[in-house]
């Protein structure tokens, strides 16, 4: 755990020297992270799955990524689009990154300021986890809510009595972000 | 016209001389000109009256700037010469003048030149005669009276310096007489056709007439001045320092003399004075004159010190000192002749040095040194005793430096001096000529790099000799000229260059292990290297030599050398190692069982696979049976299997901790700031580091071995130990995928005789399989064709594409059956077949000849597809030949038009096939080695090709989802690899910019995208900002993308 503490408050650092390049060390905890990340993005470019796409930031940072998910068919979200950050810690994938819907979405498992509740984001995370498979989940979690543990009640009850005014709210909600 | 030419300018030559040297006589000794007009000295009243009459007007400023100087000049001797005249000659009242007239007269007349001077002989024996004689006591009182003018004849106001008159007068008369006589010689001589008669015997006589003359004319001066001296002896008898006057005017009158010599002196004699020194000095010192060396044939014309005994040499010294003698005697040996010996003795340093040793690398003679070897050349020679050094050293001490000594011993104003050549000046020769030789040596280096290792010594001459920066500077620089001009061109093949590249690595590294030479001749080399593109693979393909090819190519080696019994050498280089193999002539065959041809039997092969395919590679090394050119670099293989080549890593690491090493020397002044030397030659890693990054080499390695291993052989020693030896250098890591490959080959033996005991089952006879993917089987129930297969991981071998074709029937069969024994084997994977990559063995039965080949499985298919169909074999005996167009067998095949026309072309040159006179791609099997034309060809029994397997299944089932990503547009054959990585790379940078534009930003200036696209991807993006412009300016032309306000952006 100490080993952990340490990475953690090490992070402001070494995401610094990421960004000026002067980190060369494969014993920089940051740096380690930053190959995985390469790599992560090397096989999403490969192999891409349907739907989801994540790129790191225009501002050169590895450690922060924007992703789009498109909403499944059959779901309320079909045809939206949604953009997400993440931001990964610099002892990854040894934590989770930190994943936020920057696109506003009406969703039982996501609140008002996008913060989302999926449990391999918190204590379910393991490294073998990675971006691709956290689009995955988030985009299969658009189409299969976790209507017992919400953070929007709201949404977790409309879900099921009233699909209908759920489909209106989504779309109320639903603003595309232009951002750069 | 000429000789009108001469003459004037001889003429003017003399005023000019006049001029400067104020020999106008008239002036400078007015009173006493002996003209004719003057001619009886008796006649004493005559004279001073006209003395009178010419001089009161025309001397007064005239002479007295010559005497006052002349006064000025003796001040020495004059005061003796006072004192000891006074006593004899008591002043006399009157006619001081008349007197001292009288007396100058007669002493002028007495000393006087001869007025013409026609011949030598005109100016011989002017000397004591009876006639001098009985003048001599008038002379001696006339003398004592001019000389002590001042105490004798006070009144005498006119006097003057009877000395400075004889000067003048000589002077005049030199110019006058003695400069035309000597420019005759010259002239006489020099007009005579140069052609005939021996240029130096010419140069001879112009030399001793000359010499002759100034003799005889010095013979005269001297008379004079003998006179002179005489009259000052006579006065001075009594004190002893008149003697050393008289020896000191005299001195300074021959001083004065030699300095009008030497000053007079044309051209055209100080030529011919060189040439006979050159003569002389060259038989002396060793050097054969030139014409000999033109003319005669070079070995015998070779300069070399000549022995103790040699009586011409003995001559010529004899000769050339005395003739230093005569020129230092006549004033000819002053300061131009010593700067002509100067010039001579340096071209003769030159001249021996280059002429001795050029070319010359070993010991030049056997001639010991020991006896002329004193101590002052084993001490003066720098550190190494290279023969060439040695030799030379010796030379320039007991010939060059004794030359000099002897010469300058001559002309020397003190021959009681010290030696004028010192033990410094003879270690300055030494260096000289060590700088000489340095020289030439840097001039032959690449001749010396060629040569190596015969050239040893001559390195050893450099190592001793390039002592400075600059001449290693010199060498550097003159070594990459000589690269760029002798090496660095199109003409030279890579082969060439790489074998010159290691013998200038072990070369340079004998010559200063440092490497630092090696380090500033380098950059050129691997520079251009770069542009090769098959440097790589050649090193690869040397590296990976098979010890017969090495074998053979030093037999080729040793063959060349002893030129006179190649085919001996030739004959060993191939059989030496095999002596089952029938002869160095024949190709090798296999011996085949009898068959008895069936014709649906298609092939039979039986077990003597392994004879077979060692002799293959025999036969790659030399198979015309003459010592080929060789294409592979084997002195790398040769390299490899040397230990001390391998030592490297060890020695490494302490190197710096040496702190024992008494031989330790520091870096050269040359070397770079933080220069780390390299301690062994180590030629495979200069050459592999020399040619780019670790990387490509690796991935030529792999291509290589890959295409290696999908060959033949049956073992891979030397493949395993060239893998540990990279290991060694670049890491485990980095060779992975070799060793997958290996492992895959080794592996898919097992499999592959695990499938056949499978599916054969049935007591088949067992064999060794060599050579998995070919061989034929007598079985018959499988259309007699023995399939093999090696099975391939797909993701660690290089550049495995499919090519799409169909295959034979049976082969595909084969492939079925294959197959099927193969997922039964390993569940749950499936093989995916890579036909192009296999090799067949085909038997050809035509109508007159059976034709066995080995082909790649392409080849085989084309051939297969001319075979009559089933059926129609026997019972059409009359048909015609199977005719197919490249159109029909692409229809029936489904490959690539290009494969197609290179197998047709294959056939064709095997005579199998013939094209069809009058069609542009229509193709017919030769049933006959007739002519086509004549259809009587009765039966067609083309029996059949028999395929061997095609096979190279790759992948797992794993694998298999993303096994062809590029391969769905496999388009063009030309090149289908390059363009399908290329493709495939292409799509993977489009979704990088399609992730790019879609998530962090929606529109993006290009420097901006190119920067991520460098950030991002882990191997590297290798594109300029130009080429992603120009992939950019596809995909919006595609209309794909589009640009707003200068950022690029996606369609939606």
């Amino acid at each position: 755990m100490s080993f952990m503490d340490d990475n953690q408050n090490s992070a402001p650092s070494s995401v610094q020297s990421n960004k000026l390049g002067g980190a060369r060390k494969a014993a920089e905890p940051g740096q380690n992270a930053a190959k995985r990340l390469q790599t992560e993005l090397m096989q999403l470019m490969t192999s891409p799955a349907p739907g989801v796409s994540a790129f790191p930031s225009a501002d050169g940072n590895l450690l922060s990524w924007r992703a789009t998910i498109e909403g499944p068919d059959d779901t309320p979200y079909a045809g939206l689009t949604f953009k997400l950050s993440f931001e990964f810690p610099s002892n990854y994938p040894y934590a989770p990154p930190t994943v936020l819907f920057r696109t506003p979405i009406y969703h039982p498992n996501v609140d008002f300021s996008g913060r989302i509740c999926l449990d391999i984001l918190k204590d379910k995370w393991t490294a073998a986890y990675n971006t691709q498979t956290v689009l995955l989940s988030l985009q299969s979690l658009l189409g299969e809510p976790n209507n017992s543990s919400p953070l929007n009640g709201e949404a977790a009850e409309l879900w099921d009595k009233d699909p209908a005014l759920f489909k209106t709210k989504v779309m109320d909600r639903h603003k595309d972000i232009e951002d750069d | 016209m000429p000789a009108a030419v001469a003459s004037q300018w001889r003429d003017r030559r003399r005023q000019v001389f006049q001029s400067v040297f104020q020999a106008d006589v008239a002036p400078l000794a007015p009173p006493s000109t002996p003209s004719s007009r003057l001619t009886d000295p008796g006649d004493p009243l005559r004279y001073p009256q006209q003395h009178q009459q010419q001089t009161h007007r025309g001397r007064g400023h005239t002479l007295a700037p010559p005497s006052h100087r002349t006064s000025s000049r003796r001040t020495t001797p004059e005061p003796s010469l006072h004192a000891a005249a006074q006593p004899l000659f008591p002043p006399a009242p009157a006619d001081d003048q008349a007197t001292y007239d009288r007396a100058w007269h007669i002493v002028t007349a007495h000393i006087a030149l001869p007025s013409s001077a026609t011949a030598d002989d005109s100016f011989g024996a002017p000397a004591a005669g009876p006639h001098q004689q009985q003048f001599s006591t008038e002379f001696y009182d006339a003398f004592a009276l001019l000389v002590n003018a001042s105490t004798l004849l006070p009144n005498a106001t006119r006097t003057g310096d009877i000395l400075a008159w004889h000067v003048g007068q000589v002077r005049a008369h030199f110019a006058q007489h003695v400069i035309p006589l000597l420019a005759e010689c010259v002239d006489d001589e020099g007009a005579d056709p140069s052609g005939e008669g021996n240029y130096y015997e010419r140069h001879m006589v112009i030399v001793m007439s000359s010499i002759r003359t100034l003799e005889a004319a010095l013979r005269l001066y001297f008379h004079g001045l003998g006179q002179l001296l005489s009259g000052f002896n006579r006065l001075a008898d009594a004190s002893p320092e008149a003697a050393k006057d008289a020896e000191l005017l005299s001195a300074r009158f021959r001083r004065d003399i030699h300095a009008l010599v030497s000053n007079s002196v044309s051209e055209g004699l100080m030529r011919s004075v060189k040439a006979v020194l050159i003569r002389l000095a060259g038989t002396i010192l060793g050097i054969p004159p030139q014409e000999e060396l033109s003319t005669g044939g070079g070995q015998t014309a070779r300069p070399a010190a000549p022995g103790p005994a040699d009586l011409n040499v003995q001559a010529a010294r004899e000769r050339l000192l005395e003739l230093v003698r005569q020129l230092h005697n006549v004033g000819l040996a002053g300061e131009r002749f010593q700067v002509l010996f100067a010039e001579v003795m340096d071209a003769m340093m030159s001249a021996f040095v280059t002429g001795a040793y050029a070319g010359v690398w070993a010991t030049p003679d056997a001639r010991p040194f020991s006896a002329s070897v004193d101590t002052v050349s084993q001490s003066a020679s720098l550190s190494a005793a290279s023969p060439c050094i040695v030799s030379l050293n010796d030379w320039v001490e007991n010939h060059f430096a004794r030359l000099s000594c002897e010469v300058l011993a001559c002309i020397s104003p003190n021959p009681q001096g010290p030696l004028p050549v010192s033990l410094a000046d003879l270690r300055t020769y030494q260096s000289l000529a060590l700088g000489r030789l340095a020289a030439l040596r840097i001039q032959e280096l690449f001749d010396i790099v060629m040569a190596w290792p015969a050239s040893r010594p001559a390195l050893d001459d450099l190592r001793a000799t390039i002592t400075t920066a600059a001449r290693r500077k010199q060498l550097t620089d003159s070594f990459s000229r000589t690269l760029q001009t002798r090496l660095l061109h199109p003409g030279c093949s890579t082969l060439e260059i790489l074998q010159k590249y290691i013998a200038i690595i072990r070369t340079l590294h004998a010559l200063d292990p440092s490497k630092v030479l090696l380090s500033h001749v380098e950059p050129s080399l691997q520079l251009y290297l770069c542009h090769r593109e098959d440097a790589v693979r050649i090193v690869v393909s040397g590296l990976l030599a098979s010890p017969e090819e090495i074998r053979a190519a030093k037999m080729a080696k040793a063959a060349g050398k002893q030129q006179g019994d190649t085919s001996q050498g030739d004959g060993n280089g191939q059989t030496s190692w095999r002596a089952r193999d029938p002869g160095p002539f024949t190709s090798p065959s296999v011996p085949r069982a009898s068959r008895n041809n069936p014709p649906e039997q298609i092939v039979q092969r039986d077990i003597t696979l392994e004879a077979e395919e060692t002799s293959d590679h025999s036969a790659a090394t030399s198979k015309d049976g003459r010592p080929r050119r060789p294409t592979k670099l084997v002195e790398l293989a040769l390299l490899l299997s040397d230990p001390s080549q391998t030592r490297r890593t060890a020695l490494d690491h302490d190197e710096d901790l040496d702190w024992n090493d008494m031989n330790w020397v520091p870096d050269p002044v040359d070397a770079g700031a933080n220069y780390k030397r390299p301690k062994s030659e180590d030629v495979i890693g200069t050459l592999i580091s020399a040619l780019g990054s670790g990387d490509v080499f690796i991935k030529e390695f792999s291509a290589v071995v890959a295409e290696r291993l999908l060959g033949e052989p049956a073992r891979f020693d030397q493949e395993l130990r060239v893998l540990d030896l990279l290991k060694r250098r670049f890491g485990e890591a980095a060779l992975q995928n070799c060793d997958v490959m290996i492992k895959d080959v080794q592996d898919s033996r097992r499999v592959d005789s695990a499938i056949r005991k499978g599916r054969v089952g049935r007591g088949q006879k067992r064999r060794v399989m060599a050579t998995p993917d070919k061989s034929a089987t007598p079985e018959r129930g499988t259309d007699g064709i023995e399939y093999h297969a090696r099975i391939l991981s797909r993701l660690f071998w290089p550049n495995l594409d499919r090519e799409h074709f169909l295959l034979p029937p049976p082969i595909v069969e084969q492939q079925r059956r294959y197959e099927q024994a193969y997922e039964k084997l390993k569940s749950g994977r499936k093989l995916t077949w890579l036909n192009q990559l296999g090799q067949a063995k085909v038997e050809l039965e035509l109508k007159d000849r059976t034709v066995a080949a080995d082909c790649s499985t392409v080849e085989a298919t084309v051939i297969y597809a001319f075979q009559r169909g089933e059926g129609e074999d026997d019972a059409d005996a009359d048909s015609p030949p199977v005719q197919k167009s490249v159109g029909e067998l692409y229809e029936q095949l489904q490959m690539d038009e290009d494969l197609i026309s290179a197998a047709l072309q294959f056939w064709v040159s095997k005579g199998v096939l013939r094209r069809v006179a009058g069609s542009s791609d229509a193709y017919v099997v030769a049933e006959t080695l007739q002519e086509p034309d004549t259809t009587a060809a009765p039966s067609s029994t083309l029996t059949a090709s028999a395929l061997g397997a095609p096979s190279q299944p790759a992948g797992t089932a794993e694998t298999a989802s993303a096994a062809e990503p590029a391969s769905s547009t496999a388009g063009g054959a030309g090149k289908p690899r390059i363009s399908a990585k290329e493709r495939e790379r292409r799509e993977v940078y489009w979704r990088y910019i399609q992730g790019m534009l879609t998530n962090a930003s929606a529109s993006m200036p290009l420097g901006q995208m190119a920067m991520m696209m460098r950030m991002l991807i882990a191997d590297g993006f290798p594109w300029s900002n130009e080429e992603l412009q120009e992939f950019l300016a596809e995909k919006v032309a595609a209309g794909e993308m589009e640009v707003v306000g200068g950022k690029y952006r996606l369609k939606k």
